[in-house]
């Protein structure tokens, strides 16, 4: 190792002596230290210090957990007897495994149902929140409220919502003349009823993306438009939606991301049932690792499914990022 | 200022003074005392029973003394002691030992056989008797949990509910039940929808939902038989198809709804005539509908079947931890609680079943039994039971029962005879994946 060397500032080989002379012609002796080379290699190390806590809050908790599940991926282990290499077996395992075709299933068809639902919901909101509206304030922190409000107890209160002798939503169907809807039990309306209340729950956060998007429109292009002559929808169409697409393709992947982590709603509500018509990869996930101890496989699944997610939010960009050059 | 030291010196600070120091503690003769850590279940009655014997032992014995701590909650006590096994923090004797959990619990080596003790063998024949003994028995031919109670699965029924009906005995039979359940299950007040259920139970694919509809039945159906035999998945098909044909006509007749109920127990607020349960349901009937005349009696049976009803029974056994210092103690201490008096505190305190080939015979028992005729059932159940093997991916296949129960016995999409293959079938590619 070298080092910037004090004395004749010369690259002298580091823990070695270096003889210089100095303007009156005396030979200087130093020792060029490790410590210097460190110090002139690296700079500063003040930075590292601030850099450290989060340094080890991403070794500890995300690096070393990521590293080891690729490690279990090859590996037959429940937790307590050593682990047990068994190859590609757990991945043989998988493209056989019915269930895990059905909780992928059950999650492209909850993305299908919920994505959609998000955009048009939040973004109708986040119009209406952007206009001239009394109490605009109230209303942005209660759409905002279900977002931090814990998910068992949301889900705990949809539970009652659901019940289908004496919730909310068959009392008012009942009300008004029609007839209860088994809403957690018929296997073609558990996840959409899922995806309703996934909604419910997660709008609020793309409420407030859209509203950020919204207010970087510039008023001048509005102002423009009026006065050539253009409705509002045409604005909305024209204008609005176009310079909205940065944020419309944040808020699908962010969407798509939350949607493969589907997990507290079916857990809590159907246990992934009716028929496993609501048999998250999330679920699945959680049964193989913590149900039945399969720590392999449950890495195994969550690989597959990282890379399908990556997939999908690859082409999502191509698309929606297409369009938006378009 | 040197960060890296500084940050590593704080850490290192933090994990001296995150370790627990060991302080010996004496006896008033100076004697070294012997320390013991006990893990009872985690629910108030069985704290406030352990607490009543650990102080009663502890007062008697100053030379061992007995810390007592609840099992941390979690989704499952075996989840808790698996983990407790991997970090080596196990205690040195727990009462919450399901016999299902045995083959992970010894696989693993954290329990010491307990046949070697002095005494096993004429105390486990008082506990359990020979037949049911060797249930508990390990593949390695050793016998790891000291039966200690088990709760029998039963048929709670609501007498006025069935009176009304036109029924004045409980149902035994699969016909009689359905029977019953089709004049039971109606519309009281005219407004279209049902009232009052024959029948209702969780219908949430989660695996150990079955052991409160299915399991129990298929037991008794089969005359006393599990699902395995020597680790080996062994299902009787016919008895298998019966207990899902059985189901499936209560959900396609209408008198199980497929639904959830909201706003408490169905059978406590009057909605069903019957319920699978065990005798922990006897203190909550108590408490919550008093006045409501009820009575257990065995589960429903096909039509053809003679013979004693047998049933699940929820066992949970008393076991040795391997990381014990002091196994003579503990082994003194497990045979402590399981003293008839103690066995008596925990009918009195918990409304639980101790295992005791003696239960309705002896003495000391009669008085209760007298007070609590519905606990006199269960104790007289007690003679036919059977529990859940030991077998490896127990969960698992338990897990792919519920999907298939779901689909034959609740949605009725397959035939029961359909239903067999396809669980056979299942549960045979798990055995072979998990080898």
């Amino acid at each position: 190792m070298f080092g910037v060397c004090h004395h004749c500032a010369g690259g002298c080989r580091a823990g070695t002596a270096c003889a210089d002379r100095d303007d009156r012609g005396v030979e200087q002796v130093s020792t060029v230290s490790t410590r210097q080379t460190w110090k002139s290699r690296f700079g500063d190390r003040s930075g590292y210090g601030m850099v450290l806590p989060y340094a080890i809050f991403f070794l500890v908790f995300v690096a070393y957990p990521l590293a080891f599940s690729l490690l279990l991926v090859f590996h037959r282990w429940n937790i307590v007897t050593p682990m047990e290499w068994i190859g590609l077996k757990n991945f043989s395992r998988l493209f056989q495994d019915p269930l895990f075709y059905a909780s992928l299933w059950n999650t492209l068809v909850f993305l299908l149902l919920h994505i959609p639902a998000q955009v048009i919901v939040a973004l109708g909101f986040a119009l209406l929140l952007n206009g001239r509206l009394r109490g605009r304030g109230f209303f942005r922190a209660i759409y905002f409220l279900p977002v931090v409000v814990s998910g068992v107890v949301v889900t705990i209160l949809w539970q009652q919502l659901y019940a289908y002798d004496n919730g909310l939503l068959n009392g008012m169907l009942t009300a008004i003349g029609l007839g209860r809807v088994p809403w957690l039990v018929d296997p073609h309306v558990a996840m959409p009823a899922i995806a309703v209340m996934a909604t419910w729950k997660n709008v609020g956060i793309y409420i407030v993306l859209f509203l950020a998007g919204l207010q970087t429109i510039p008023t001048e292009v509005y102002d423009a438009a009026s006065v050539d002559g253009a409705s509002p929808f045409r604005q909305f169409r024209h204008i609005t939606l176009p310079m909205l697409q940065p944020t419309m393709i944040v808020i699908v992947v962010l969407s798509t991301i939350g949607g493969f982590s589907l997990f507290i709603e079916p857990y809590v509500l159907t246990g992934g049932g009716p028929m496993q018509s609501t048999l998250s990869g999330m679920l699945y996930i959680y049964n193989q690792g913590f149900y039945f101890n399969h720590m392999g496989y449950a890495a195994t699944l969550g690989f597959v499914y990282a890379v399908i997610i990556l997939l999908i939010v690859l082409v999502q960009r191509r698309v929606l990022g297409k369009e938006e050059a378009a | 200022m040197n960060t890296t030291r500084v940050v590593i010196g704080s850490l290192a600070a933090l994990l001296v003074m995150g370790g627990c120091g060991n302080q010996e503690r004496r006896t008033a003769e100076g004697g070294a005392v012997i320390e013991l850590t006990y893990w009872p279940a985690p629910n108030p009655q069985e704290i406030q029973l352990a607490d009543t014997l650990v102080r009663r032992w502890n007062a008697a014995h100053p030379g061992i003394q007995v810390r007592m701590q609840p099992i941390p909650v979690s989704q499952s006590t075996e989840e808790v002691l698996l983990a407790a096994i991997a970090g080596r923090t196990t205690p040195d004797v727990c009462s919450n030992i399901q016999p299902g959990a045995m083959y992970e619990f010894t696989r693993t080596g954290g329990l010491l056989p307990l046949d070697g003790f002095e005494g096993f063998d004429s105390l486990a024949e008082i506990r359990a008797g020979a037949e049911l003994l060797e249930t508990f028995r390990s593949p390695d031919g050793h016998v790891y949990q000291l039966p200690w109670k088990s709760n029998p699965v039963m048929m709670f029924y609501n007498k006025r509910l069935l009176r009304e009906a036109g029924y004045a005995d409980v149902p035994r039979t699969y016909s009689a039940y359905l029977e019953a359940g089709r004049h039971v299950t109606r519309d009281i007040n005219g407004d279209g929808e049902i009232d009052v259920w024959m029948g209702e139970r969780d219908i949430r694919p989660i695996w150990w939902q079955r052991l409160f509809d299915f399991y129990p039945c298929y037991i008794a159906a089969s005359g006393g038989k599990t699902l395995f035999e020597r680790e080996a998945f062994h299902m009787h098909d016919s008895a298998a198809a019966e207990v899902f044909a059985f189901f499936q006509s209560c959900y396609r007749e209408g008198i199980f709804p497929r639904t959830f109920f909201q706003g408490g127990d169905p059978f406590i607020l009057g909605k069903k005539a019957t319920h699978f349960s065990g005798p922990w349901e006897v203190a909550t009937l108590r408490k919550f509908a008093p006045d409501m005349e009820y009575g257990v009696a065995p589960l429903p049976v096909p039509d053809a079947m003679t013979g004693p009803v047998y049933t699940y029974g929820d066992f949970k056994n008393i076991a040795v931890f391997s990381t014990c210092e002091h196994p003579e103690a503990a082994w003194a201490f497990a045979r402590y609680l399981v003293q008839p008096e103690h066995d008596l505190l925990l009918l009195e305190l918990c409304d639980q079943i101790p295992v005791r080939t003696d239960l309705v015979t002896h003495p000391l028992f009669a008085d209760y039994f007298r007070r609590n005729p519905v606990m006199a059932e269960f104790g007289k159940q007690l003679q036919h039971i059977r529990g859940i093997d030991a077998a490896p991916d127990l969960k698992e296949i338990f897990d792919t029962l519920s999907q298939v129960y779901e689909k034959c016995s609740v949605y009725a999409t397959i035939a029961p005879a359909d239903a067999v293959r396809e669980l056979r079938a299942r549960t045979v590619m798990i055995v072979e994946w998990n080898k």
